[in-house]
């Protein structure tokens, strides 16, 4: 396909049609207004958008800064997926002659056009405490050096530019919108997972509030969505494993992981007649008496009695006792994504969970190796 | 007939048993011979990968060793959810290789054998949506859905995160409504075909769960659909076994019919109600509300009667 092979940059232009969803939040007035443009063949979507201001309507709004995907402020939705306007080309599209319907970010209030209200965004950011809480008020007189291994542990997380990418698409925010989402929790775990932080108990307990970690679904919306390999929903998933670590597992949700690890250890499969006094207890369990039975008669409860047991279950009991003893458990033994590769081996031995040293007046911090 | 590994994972095993029964009466016809695992316990369904981790990857780590010792190329999976805690695994395990040399190692010790990586984990909705396996079910699907309306829920975890499962395109995705129209059925478009059922919170934050799986009844029901098909048993459970909730916090009772993916092709397979059993095993029977559904909008395109749902 000839489209498929872009032309040397600035060598020509394309001319391409585009839908744009209006908005006066003023009036309530909506409207998908749609634009012809000529537009250089390297131009992205927010270099579009600056052309339909420039020449053709100067009433359109959106919000843009940087322009190379580090600002943060040009995030909205392209044909209903969220993206940073600035990291979008839009020549593949232009010579499909498909034409892009352009609206605002979800989950947030529209003030106008494709401009979002981000304070309810912030207002989250700011809930998760995003300071670094090292236990000590003296004014250091030589930096402090955190090792390249120590840093690795957040590299990931460290990269988000909060644009709000992740949060437009999270399916639970739009059935809880308290749910403090992916973007605040993936801060969160910046700041649990920080050697310099010795706050990471008190952080926990406060992410395993109601609207906290055990509230997301899982839709891998936020990872797939990000523009910078945050992997919000990674993020999540490390601060469960240390708040269950810490021993921060009063949440339902906390409970209902647990019961999983004990049905893999004791029956090899899971127990699911179990799961709902286990995860939810027993009185709240009797509650559900009438819509268990529903299910029982169409034989979605399976007896507990016997057990389903998997056959050389005793491997996976044996397994875990061998895992524990290796000591991967909480964060350090979520492996994902191409950068964290090997982080595992490498952190282990910088000893990441290690405090950071205190500091001693008049004496060298440590070198930082790497 | 292609051999391949079979895992059941939870679901299948116990609480949608229908879903085993349809995937083994279905699959000789697609070419596929199944052998079943023994040995393999849960995948941890995202949740052990949650609360300790490393234990979720020697569990994965443990069924796909299984799954190599059959001498299979491919693991076949009929849960969304199998899918993506297998494949996470696998993709670590392929792609790190100290990695895969201290879980290998572990396994072993343990009296597992090794894992060398030469798996690939694969959904019955992927071997059935193109290649060989597509070509049979175009042959083997000539009793046809008659011109059913029929609404494709993916779920998520057989599309996000998509580096992982990456089949099709998460936005657009296709091999759903492939399927409908080979069997003869009319795919519906709706919005939150691509969206979250609720399942994985349906226990701590029913609530927020109802939330979710409205979503995709409630726009399938406007859309027309005389019933939605998914790939995985947990959405299932979560759209079929929970509707009664809903009605209940709502008010809203749109009985809607929810099929595995097996059962769907099985109709048009002209599977035994036998090998299907849905109106068993499933909380809303399919009869009454496709004939209702079918009688609201008047005449079916062609003579429903080969359809006996």
């Amino acid at each position: 396909m000839a489209h498929a092979i872009a032309p040397v940059p600035g060598s020509t232009t394309m001319e391409l049609a585009l839908k744009i969803w209006r908005y006066n939040a003023e009036t309530g007035a909506k409207e998908l207004r749609r634009y012809e443009v000529e537009a250089p063949d390297w131009a992205t979507l927010l270099d579009v958008l600056d052309i339909v201001k420039d020449k053709h309507d100067g009433t359109l709004a959106y919000r843009k800064s940087c322009r190379m995907m580090i600002c943060g402020s040009c995030g909205m939705r392209m044909d209903g997926a969220a993206v940073l306007a600035c990291k979008t080309r839009m020549w593949d599209i232009a010579q499909s002659g498909h034409e892009p319907v352009i609206s605002p970010m979800g989950n947030l209030p529209v003030v106008k056009d494709l401009v979002v209200d981000m304070s309810p965004f912030w207002g989250k950011i700011r809930a998760v405490k995003p300071w670094l809480e090292p236990g000590y008020d003296e004014v250091a007189e030589k930096e402090r050096i955190v090792s390249q291994q120590q840093m690795n542990v957040i590299h990931k997380e460290a990269l988000c530019i909060m644009c709000g990418c992740c949060v437009s698409e999270c399916n639970s925010m739009e059935s809880d919108p308290e749910f403090l989402g992916p973007a605040a929790l993936a801060k969160g775990f910046r700041f649990v997972g920080d050697a310099r932080d010795q706050t990471a108990p008190e952080r926990l307990s406060d992410l395993n509030s109601e609207h906290g970690i055990w509230d997301c679904t899982r839709c891998y919306f936020c990872n797939e969505r990000c523009p910078k390999g945050v992997d919000p929903r990674d993020a999540i998933a490390k601060l469960g494993a240390e708040s269950i670590k810490e021993g921060i597992d009063h949440d339902m949700g906390a409970k209902h992981a647990k019961w999983f690890v004990t049905s893999a250890k004791t029956t090899g499969w899971l127990r699911e007649t179990e799961l709902v006094p286990k995860t939810q207890g027993i009185v709240s369990a009797i509650k559900q008496t009438k819509f268990a039975l529903g299910l029982a008669k169409r034989g979605k409860v399976p007896p507990p009695v016997p057990p389903h047991v998997a056959d050389r279950v005793k491997e996976s009991r044996a397994l875990y006792n061998l895992v524990k003893e290796q000591g991967r458990d909480g964060a350090l033994g979520i492996v994902q994504g191409e950068h964290a590769l090997g982080r595992i081996e490498f952190t282990e031995e910088a000893g990441v969970r290690e405090l950071a040293p205190e500091l001693q007046p008049g004496v060298e911090p440590p070198h930082a190796e790497g | 007939m292609r051999r391949v590994a079979y895992y059941k994972g939870c679901l299948a095993s116990l609480s949608a048993k229908e879903l085993d029964t349809s995937t083994q009466a279905l699959a000789p016809r697609v070419g596929l011979e199944l052998i079943e695992l023994e040995s393999v316990t849960c995948c941890g369904a995202g949740d052990i990968h949650e609360a300790e981790p490393d234990y979720y990857l020697h569990l994965n780590a443990r069924i796909l060793a299984y799954a190599e010792a059959t001498g299979a190329d491919t693991l076949l999976t009929v849960c969304n959810v199998c899918t993506l805690n297998l494949r996470q695994a696998n993709w670590q395990l392929k792609n790190d290789e100290a990695l895969r040399e201290r879980v290998s190692t572990n396994l072993q010790r343990v009296g597992v054998p090794p894992y060398n990586a030469t798996v690939e984990v694969r959904h019955l909705l992927w071997e059935i949506a193109e290649g060989e396996g597509y070509e049979l079910l175009k042959a083997t699907a000539h009793r046809g859905l008659k011109g059913l309306r029929i609404a494709p829920f993916y779920g998520c975890q057989i599309l996000r995160p998509s580096k992982i499962l990456g089949f099709e395109d998460p936005d657009r995705p296709w091999s759903l409504e492939r399927i409908i129209e080979a069997c003869g059925g009319e795919a519906i478009d709706y919005p939150a075909k691509v969206k979250c059922c609720g399942f994985p919170i349906i226990q701590a934050r029913e609530e927020t769960a109802l939330g979710e799986l409205i979503q995709p009844i409630e726009q399938a029901k406007d859309a027309g659909a005389d019933a939605i098909v998914t790939p995985c048993p947990l959405c299932h459970l979560s759209l079929d076994a929970w509707q009664s909730k809903l009605r209940a916090a709502t008010g809203k009772d749109f009985r809607m019919p929810i099929l595995h993916l097996s059962q769907l092709v099985g109709v048009a397979a002209g599977l035994e109600e036998s090998e299907l059993k849905f109106p068993l095993r499933h909380l809303l029977t399919i009869g009454g509300a496709v004939s209702g559904a079918a009688a609201s909008r008047g005449p079916a395109p062609e003579p429903s009667s080969g359809v006996e749902l």
